[in-house]
């Protein structure tokens, strides 16, 4: 059932394919942004919790969304930092023999849906291009506050995302597919913008590595469930659902997060080496050469959790007219204390090894597409290719309507 | 097909010439008759139609991009890196009680010297945008006995009744001598831009301290020598005038709790943290009356304020306190206060007139339930905390009040109590001390160097005039600076995409924006802080407009190769069969008239 979807409509395959081969070239002229925010300290954190899908059968896609969305909580990142978008037509779905409740494991223990969900962006809201307005905050004046994400330059935001997806792009909702350039665009806009310091990606989709390809901004870390040309799997059946129910590496996320409270100092690498490829039937893919410090040095909270920089008051501001015995009351305090974030790490960038993603594409048209990939990699600028392209296009014309003359 | 179709009256060769001229006559070359036009005009005409209608399709797919000021964009962001504003300010030194002779002009002249060497040091290094740094003057006036001489530079200007200081008494309260210098040095100044701040030295037996008011002068009393006073004159003109008495490092420059709109939502709870043992409430009008306008007034150069206030219920908090019997209270240290913010029972963030882009600032009174009460936060080096309260930079700040009757065993149904008015002072003391921190200033009232120790005399309007003019230098500064990076990460975007439409209203908001970034910078230059304060704030608020502008959407607008995909499939045919059915006609044409060339000159020659 976790075949690779094409889905796209036979008419939009030629101008998809031209796009698609634009994005491989794009080599994002402007200038990096101006990284003079280095020094600034985190000192919030948001998430953004997307899932794709809707309909009953991806159950599991809300109940993967809606259990990262309490773990995070459960963690400390407050609901009005939290933007859940979600298709939510599982809970009230006419199939579901639970009314208003949503599990994710076959035991029942757990109702996702229980209190306090606030779905930021409800069924047919979960679009492309809702999505690119809250993570550029590019919205209409009256979208209220607890839909935007209001980060800023101190911001650590976790991306989570779930769904059908494919070689460089992800479905939503059956009906438009968000494309890894765009993401790429999306954050890039973000970073320009210094809408965060630290972006944490994870997405749980077929091929899911392949959705980071076009990243280039700095401070973003990314994780898929799945290298390009593996599926990503369900972890298992609820036979009173009658559907999966989570997916396996968001089960494995889940089961190391609850283990995880929010004073614990777990971090990033252990979450990253917890995943098993066994039992995930797919290979997480990480990619950390666009992001500075050491994960091994990064607790989980940094993203999963909200640990807040704290200050002293040190002493209240008193004026003459309300001063009653303060008079000479005057102390040097030393209590400045800032829990300062650990001084920034030397980037020694970890070179993701590429060289089995290539060879992943097997079979005779695997290897003239990489064939002609390679060649096309050899010439450089893109954009003038596919202008000759275009003009070699008119003689083939020309040269045919002739003939049918 | 073409071949057979003739002009009609070409179809048989006349008869009569038929005999004679048959052994001249090649059908294959000659003609008699004119080649028709007819089909060459109706295929011309369609092609003329065609290439007519093009400009039309051209100008209907045409995306319109409304002209931005992409060269002065990148003037501002150049002119922004290169030298940031400089804000002009003046610095004046007042000698009281220093011998000098009736023949020594020289002297002030010298002092002034000796100062302005002495600041330099000080300044060393880059200079932080904001600080006057860069554009001072310093002046010296000594005074003894109505005697007074100027340095140069402050001959002309700013002229006070010399002797007027000589005649304060400065053994008295801090606060008269202060109001009593200001009447002295506070008349306006003619001819200088920018701010006059001053430091009077008076030189005689009392004693020592160092005083800096809450007007824009300060004052060192004692038994000083001439060289340690410049020492120190330098030292609050440097580091307290100019730097705002700011501690490096404290908050960094960029974290300037103002929304991108130059909005700040000040919002105040009062969190019963269980109304089961007792209920408190406030009286918020009175305390917003007497002691929140003055300073919400006092920003109004820097941000627009407005401020709102709401108690709530129910709200524990969600990091764990334990019992210290020796300090007989619950203790937070400091490894529990990033947990302390409960988020998921606190619903602080409700404010409906914060628009999208302001900032809110949380101003949170925590009073703790029965089982935790007193609740005291202990600093790092295991003090209480005098204060008991702590900021969040770009959050707000967090003050736990314990009520009164910690040790009551709760009565059956809670009290009902309002805080009194002496005790909610006190909270917005600490609120006030937190405003200040949060925007990144000092409340306690000392201000220590490397040679000078002065005390801090605090204004009642929360935030002293010299303190408010380091606050509007910086803020205008980081705004101005915040819009030339907008607008330039704007037209880098547009730039980038071609195909991008761009509204009028974008294009207006940045000629607006551009504007404004002008105006303030012409009026940093000439030293009004309040207008070019609000000029930045609003030329930010532009830029944020216009970069955030709703219909910058990359999925909703496509590139040229989309286009091109897009039209070629219904025009590339039907036009190239049209280009191609004129050219073959023309051609046609004008083989079919060279045969009749041929033959009428064969006939021209043989008749």
């Amino acid at each position: 059932m976790y075949a690779r979807f094409c889905f796209f409509s036979l008419s939009r395959m030629a101008t998809l394919w031209i796009l698609l081969s634009l994005a491989c070239w794009n080599s994002f002229a402007g200038a990096s942004s101006s990284s003079s925010s280095e020094a600034s300290m985190h000192t919030n954190n948001w998430a953004v919790l997307v899932c794709t899908s809707r309909f009953w059968f991806n159950y599991r896609h809300m109940a993967n969304t809606l259990s990262l969305y309490r773990t995070v909580k459960r963690l400390g990142i407050p609901d009005e930092r939290i933007i859940l978008m979600l298709a939510d037509d599982m809970a009230c779905n006419s199939r579901n023999k639970y009314p208003a409740q949503v599990f994710n494991n076959e035991n029942h223990r757990l109702n996702l849906y229980g209190d306090n969900v606030e779905v930021d962006y409800r069924g047919y809201e979960v679009t492309v291009e809702n999505f690119f307005r809250v993570l550029t905050g590019r919205h209409e004046t009256s979208v209220p506050r607890s839909k935007r994400l209001l980060s800023d330059e101190g911001s650590h935001i976790l991306l989570y995302m779930t769904g059908h997806g494919g070689d460089e792009f992800l479905k939503f909702q059956d009906s438009e597919e968000l494309q890894s350039h765009d993401l790429a665009d999306a954050v890039k806009q973000m970073k320009e913008k210094r809408r965060f310091k630290e972006l944490l990606i994870m997405v749980d989709t077929c091929q899911a590595a392949t959705l980071f390809n076009q990243l280039h901004s700095p401070g973003v870390l990314a994780i898929g469930s799945s290298r390009k040309g593996e599926n990503s799997y369900s972890h298992h059946l609820d036979s009173d659902v009658g559907v999966s129910v989570v997916d396996r590496f968001t089960f494995y996320t889940l089961a190391y997060f609850e283990r995880v409270n929010m004073y614990d100092n777990a971090s990033l690498s252990s979450l990253f080496s917890s995943y098993n490829p066994s039992l995930l039937m797919s290979t997480t893919y990480y990619r950390t050469d666009l992001y500075q410090r050491h994960l091994e040095q990064v607790p989980v909270t940094n993203f999963f959790g909200s640990v807040m920089e704290t200050i002293y008051t040190d002493s209240p501001y008193r004026s003459p007219q309300r001063k009653d015995s303060h008079k000479g009351d005057i102390r040097m305090s030393s209590d400045q204390s800032i829990e300062d974030e650990k001084g920034k790490m030397p980037c020694e960038a970890d070179v993701v090894d590429n060289g089995d993603l290539d060879a992943v594409q097997q079979g005779l048209l695997g290897y003239i597409w990489s064939d002609l990939h390679m060649k096309l990699e050899s010439f450089g600028d893109g954009d003038t290719l596919v202008y000759y392209g275009m003009l070699m296009l008119a003689p083939f014309l020309a040269v045919s309507t002739w003939i049918s003359l | 097909m073409a071949e057979i179709t003739e002009s009609p009256e070409s179809s048989p060769d006349p008869p009569e010439t038929k005999s004679e001229q048959r052994e001249e006559f090649d059908p294959e070359t000659m003609r008699r008759t004119k080649p028709g036009v007819k089909r060459l005009v109706l295929t011309f005409s369609v092609l003329i139609s065609f290439v007519i209608g093009f400009p039309f399709l051209w100008k209907s797919v045409e995306i319109y991009r409304a002209p931005l000021l992409f060269d002065d964009i990148d003037l501002l962001s150049k002119r922004m890196e290169s030298e940031p504003l400089r804000f002009p300010c003046n610095f004046r030194a007042v000698f009281v009680g220093f011998d000098f002779g009736s023949a020594d002009f020289d002297r002030a002249d010298d002092l002034q010297s000796s100062i302005s060497n002495r600041m330099d040091k000080f300044v060393s290094g880059t200079s932080p945008c904001g600080t006057c740094s860069s554009n001072y003057s310093v002046s010296v006036t000594m005074e003894s006995n109505s005697r007074c001489i100027q340095s140069q530079s402050g001959r002309h200007s700013c002229s006070y009744q010399c002797g007027a200081i000589s005649s304060i008494d400065f053994r008295g309260d801090d606060e008269s001598v202060d109001d009593s210098l200001e009447r002295v040095l506070g008349g306006e100044c003619s001819g200088l831009a920018g701010k006059v701040y001053t430091v009077v030295i008076v030189n005689k037996d009392a004693e020592d301290k160092a005083i800096i008011g809450k007007y824009r002068h300060a004052w060192i009393v004692g038994r000083v020598q001439e060289e340690e006073a410049v020492e120190k004159i330098a030292e609050i003109f440097v580091k307290v005038f100019s730097n705002g008495g700011k501690e490096e490092g404290l908050i960094h420059g960029e974290f300037m709790p103002v929304g991108a709109d130059g909005r700040i939502v000040l919002s105040f709870n009062l969190l019963n943290s269980d109304p089961q043992d007792w209920i408190y409430d406030w009286d918020f009008n009175m305390i917003e009356e007497h002691m929140l306008s003055p300073v919400v007034d006092t920003l109004g150069p820097v941000a627009n304020i407005t401020v709102e206030s709401q108690v709530l219920y129910y709200t524990p908090k969600s990091s764990y306190a334990y019992w210290d019997e020796e300090l007989k209270s619950f203790i937070l240290n400091t490894g529990d206060l990033p947990f302390f913010v409960n988020s998921n029972e606190w619903h602080l963030d409700t404010s409906t007139a914060a628009g999208g882009r302001s900032k809110v600032l949380q101003l949170v009174l925590y009073i703790p339930s029965a089982k935790e009460c007193p609740l005291n936060l202990q600093l790092p080096n295991g003090e209480i905390s005098k204060a008991n309260g702590y900021i969040s930079p770009m959050w707000g700040g967090v003050v736990v009040w314990n009520p009164m009757n910690c040790f009551q065993d709760p009565e059956k149904y809670p009290a009902w109590h309002k805080i009194s008015p002496q005790d909610l002072q006190k909270i917005f003391e600490v609120f006030v001390a937190q405003i200040r921190q949060l925007v990144g200033l000092k409340s306690d009232n000392l201000f220590i160097g490397t040679s000078v120790r002065s005390i801090m005399l605090a204004s009642e309007k929360g935030f002293t005039e010299w303190e408010l003019d380091a606050l509007t230098r910086q803020h205008t500064c980081f705004n101005l600076w915040s819009c030339a990076t907008t607008l330039s990460s704007l037209s880098r975007l547009v730039q980038s995409l071609p195909r991008m439409i761009i509204m009028d209203e974008i294009g207006k908001q940045v000629k607006l924006s551009m504007e404004a970034a002008k105006q303030a910078e012409s009026d940093a230059s000439h030293g009004i802080y309040a207008a070019a304060a609000v000029s930045a704030r609003q030329s930010r608020a532009l830029a944020e407009d216009a970069f955030f502008h709703p219909s910058i959407m990359s999925v909703s607008y496509y590139s040229f190769e989309h286009c091109f995909a897009v039209y070629s499939p219904f025009f590339l045919p039907v036009s190239l069969h049209v280009v191609l059915a004129a050219l073959r006609e023309w051609k046609r044409y004008r083989q079919e008239k060279k045969k009749y060339l041929t033959w009428k000159a064969r006939v021209d020659a043989s008749s």
